[in-house]
């Protein structure tokens, strides 16, 4: 079934591998894709052999002038067959040919896109086959090294179109233009009839012919000339004034004239069949390219769908919907006000759904809908449907508009394909990240809960269970470890309410104007016990500040406590506090070790306890809060470590609005 | 002047907690009073004439709220709040709806002990003659002369310094809150504004304090009101 004419390159090893014969080049497929019925199997053949050997393949559609027969049919299954070659995986070109030989185009295209093998047809019976043959014998004089496969025609199964073209209509206008260039060319033949003579006439009906085939189409061109020649032969051929022709040469003249309009209607048919072709793919490009850039602009689906729809009905000039599949890849029945599927239109959509082609007005099933629908396909499963409203009774859809509108919803689903899997994405990443940091807070809250109260419960039961042995001391030991334990306790509980009440937004910043040195002094009486007797050094300038008094404590208590923890007992701490550019600055510093390179920023992350330092329990959420109320404050919080040593942390908070001025002796 | 053993009635529903309430009262020489609902408390607030009540504002049957409101109007009896941490706004609401302090979960027996003394002395203080001169500790108030002594040193204090002064030294050792203190100097509460009793609070700090971020004598309760430090030792 498959013919397999291998040629081989003059100088190459008789019998030579197409591998042997050129190591280096990778195998790829190349097939014409046109509109005759056999084309079909021609591709679905490429494919097979291009799947068979893993290579990749290419379809080559020479977009040359429609000839003159090609019917609706032609261009409907042309259509069809891109859309098959895309498909089945096959790069698609579309090419304006340079000149009118297909062989030399087509090798010319299989040298750029180094094609090592070309698929061919072998034609049915009848005129193509001496055409395809003729094409066959040119590519096998070609020089290229190319493995060409011959398949023979088997036009494919597909059903025949229903309807016929409709004839086209008579152009009354041209026709009474073509009927007005006879009468001119008639009157002026009269005017210089004597000066001149019977050829000079002639040649006045062949320019008015001439005319036109170029400007007025079929049906005036052929009233044209069977006018010119009545009229020629009526009014100054010999018997003058009636249609007898005596003289037989006249009939070759008429048949000139016949045939010269026929060849020049050809040519400006097949010019003007170019030009709509142009101009069709010029709009098909602009379109797609305005496209991009609406999707280029990226987004959620919400949002490309929120543009893509109004742009669609602007570019198109008709109502447009998107129907995109939910979760579960069932098309939702959309039941808003802007939109109601009747149960056909419903009907037609489930069917693209399902079979993956345009469904609709302008295709073969469901053709007497208004509503035209496209699929959009998805690398796994379709992703939806795009319907189109036609206005009833507009007539047809040409078929090049299907060839506009396949591409446009591809491109669509593509956008919106790789929207949705970036959403995805994004979200299975924070639920990662959820997930990770639930687990260390657990296990981090388990053990920091469980340590202290295992303290208590161990030291309660000595108490209540005395050794023989014990000193008289012990019980004020085991006294002094549980309310020790039990205040290290209460403090992780704080902190773990603080930080999910911050985390979870419930903390809002109630900004007041607040006197730095108060929220400082209750921040430094909450902490009494564990300063003890260490120097606290305080240096705060007398303004007035916006910030919650009560959180702005809480952060710093934090930040003490840490200071305290983070340095050696006895050492000095510096608050300090300053306005700079429009914020008020509070630093807290200890004579500690400092902060290890690179963990200025990593100490603010929840359950962060640092790498060169000892474990120290119920560490890990004070700075996550310092820097929750940072920002609930619209602030920042930062650490570093002093050139002179020791850590600092500042936390930055804005200034604005006034501070208050008051009398110092207001009286009521 | 103070009963010879007071009776708390506490009101709290958890039994633990009580029982810690209890012990360490009865302990300290107090007698004590248990209500463990709502219903209960304000029976038992009406029918036993407590000298103080330490009242829980979550309970399960009620808003502590609201029985520490219906107390107050019908009897002048110290109430003491017990409250959690956080709830900054439930304590201020609890207290300018009349009652007297607050205290805050968790807390140590020397702090509740200290609490309930201020407050009883306060209610005494309430049925004695109002005195003209108070001193706590170093610090001396004549509210017939208006001056103001610290350490036998004349300190001068404008009108309103002396005002805000006055009510910390009347109600030693009690929270005051912003809006009663603004309301006992200003009077008028809807024009005064709380960073008023701020900026006064300040200058008095910077005249009756050594350093004014490590305060002795007026303390921050922050998000509530000022605390005049109580001389406790003078029991």
């Amino acid at each position: 079934m498959l013919c397999r004419l291998a040629m081989d390159p003059p100088g190459s090893k008789p019998g030579g591998d197409d591998s042997a014969a050129a190591p280096a080049r990778e195998t790829r497929y190349m097939v014409p894709v046109d509109g005759r019925p056999d084309c079909a199997g021609l591709i679905r053949a490429t494919c097979r052999m291009a799947e068979a050997g893993g290579a990749p393949w290419i379809g080559v559609h020479l977009d040359g002038p429609r000839p003159l027969m090609s019917s609706r049919d032609d261009e409907r299954r042309l259509a069809d067959n891109l859309r098959l070659a895309e498909e089945l995986g096959a790069d698609l070109i579309r090419l304006q040919p340079l000149t009118r030989n297909l062989a030399r185009e087509l090798l010319a295209l299989a040298r750029t896109h180094q094609v090592t093998h070309l698929v061919v047809g072998r034609g049915g019976p009848g005129w193509r086959t001496r055409l395809t043959g003729s094409l066959l014998e040119e590519l096998v004089q070609g020089d290229l090294e190319l493995v060409i496969h011959v398949v023979p025609a088997r036009p494919s199964a597909e059903p025949p179109p229903p309807a016929p073209a409709p004839p086209e209509a008579l152009d009354l206008v041209g026709l009474a233009i073509a009927i007005g260039f006879v009468v001119l060319a008639t009157g002026v033949g009269f005017l210089v009839f004597h000066y001149l003579g019977l050829a000079d006439v002639i040649m006045l009906y062949m320019l008015c012919i001439t005319a036109a085939a170029t400007q007025l189409g079929r049906w005036p061109t052929l009233a044209a000339s069977v006018l010119s020649i009545l009229t020629l032969d009526f009014c100054f051929i010999e018997p003058r004034y009636s249609f007898v022709l005596t003289d037989i040469q006249h009939t070759g003249t008429f048949a000139m004239m016949l045939g010269v309009g026929w060849v020049i209607l050809g040519l400006a048919e097949r010019i003007r069949a170019q030009t709509r072709l142009a101009q069709n793919q010029e709009r098909h490009t602009r379109t797609l390219y305005r496209l991009g850039k609406v999707l280029a602009e990226g987004g959620s689906v919400a949002a490309i769908q929120q543009r893509v729809v109004p742009f669609l009905r602007q570019e198109l000039d008709l109502p447009v919907a998107l129907l995109l599949c939910d979760a579960k890849g069932q098309l939702p029945v959309p039941a808003g006000p802007g939109l109601r599927l009747e149960a056909e239109e419903l009907e037609i959509a489930r069917t693209v759904m399902a079979r993956g082609v345009p469904v609709g007005h302008g295709t073969e099933s469901y053709t007497q809908s208004p509503c035209l629908m496209l699929p959009m396909p998805g690398t796994e499963r379709p992703l939806g449907v795009l319907g189109l409203w036609f206005t009833p009774g507009a007539g047809a859809m040409p078929a090049s508009r299907l060839d506009l509108l396949i591409p446009l919803a591809s491109q669509i689903a593509l956008a919106l394909e790789r929207a949705s899997l970036a959403e995805d994405r994004t979200i299975a990443r924070i639920q990662a990240e959820h997930e990770r940091l639930r687990n260390s807070l657990l296990s981090s809250i388990s053990h920091d809960l469980r340590t202290p109260l295992g303290t208590i419960t161990g030291a309660t039961t000595t108490l209540l269970n005395p050794g023989p042995q014990s000193a008289p001391g012990d019980p004020k030991v085991l006294l002094g470890t549980i309310l020790q334990e039990s205040r290290r306790l209460l403090r992780m509980v704080n902190n773990l309410l603080d930080i999910t009440k911050l985390e979870s937004g419930l903390v809002q910043a109630k900004k007041e104007w607040a006197a730095v040195e108060e929220v400082v002094g209750s921040a430094l009486s909450h902490l009494e016990e564990q300063l003890g007797s260490r120097p606290v050094s305080v240096e705060l300038p007398e303004i007035w500040v916006p910030m919650d008094p009560v959180l702005m404590e809480q952060a710093l208590i934090n930040l003490l406590d840490n200071a305290i923890k983070f340095s050696p007992a006895g050492s000095a701490i510096e608050v300090r506090g300053w306005a700079e550019g429009g914020q008020f600055l509070l630093s807290v510093a200890d004579a500690g070790p400092g902060l290890p390179p690179g963990e200025e920023e990593l100490i603010f992350e929840k359950l962060y306890r640092g790498t060169g330092r000892p474990v120290t329990p119920g560490a890990g959420l004070g700075l996550a809060i310092c820097k929750g109320i940072a920002q609930a404050h619209g602030g920042s919080i930062t650490a570093r470590t002093r050139p002179q040593g020791g850590a600092q942390i500042v936390i930055a908070l804005p200034m604005d609005g006034i501070s208050p001025e008051l009398n110092p002796d207001y009286h009521s | 002047m103070l009963p010879e053993q007071p009776l708390v009635l506490i009101v709290e529903d958890d039994s633990q907690l009580m029982q810690y309430l209890t012990t360490t009262l009865r302990s300290h020489g107090f007698n004590v009073a248990e209500a463990t609902t709502w219903e209960e408390g304000k029976s038992m607030a009406l029918g036993l004439a407590p000298d103080v009540v330490l009242l829980d504002l979550g309970l399960p049957d009620g808003d502590g709220l609201s029985l520490a409101r219906e107390l107050r109007a019908v009897s002048r009896v110290p109430i003491i709040v017990v409250s959690a941490r956080g709830r900054e706004e439930d304590k201020v609401l609890a207290l300018d709806m009349g009652a007297d302090d607050y205290i805050t979960k968790p807390f140590g027996s020397s702090e509740l002990l200290a609490r309930i003394r201020v407050a009883l002395r306060h209610a005494a203080d309430l049925t004695a003659p109002a005195a003209t001169v108070v001193a706590v500790g170093s610090l001396r108030m004549d509210f017939a002369s208006r001056e103001v002594t610290l350490e036998h040193k004349p300190v001068r204090l404008t009108k309103n310094e002396f005002d805000l002064l006055a009510v910390l030294m009347r109600h030693a050792g009690q929270v005051i809150t912003n809006r009663q203190l603004l309301q006992e100097v200003w009077g008028d509460t809807a024009k005064a504004h709380a960073t008023y009793v701020r900026v006064y609070m300040r200058s008095l700090r910077k005249k009756l304090e050594a350093d004014p971020t490590r305060p002795r004598l007026l303390l921050t309760e922050l998000g509530i009101g000022y605390r005049l430090k109580p001389d406790l030792d003078e029991d």
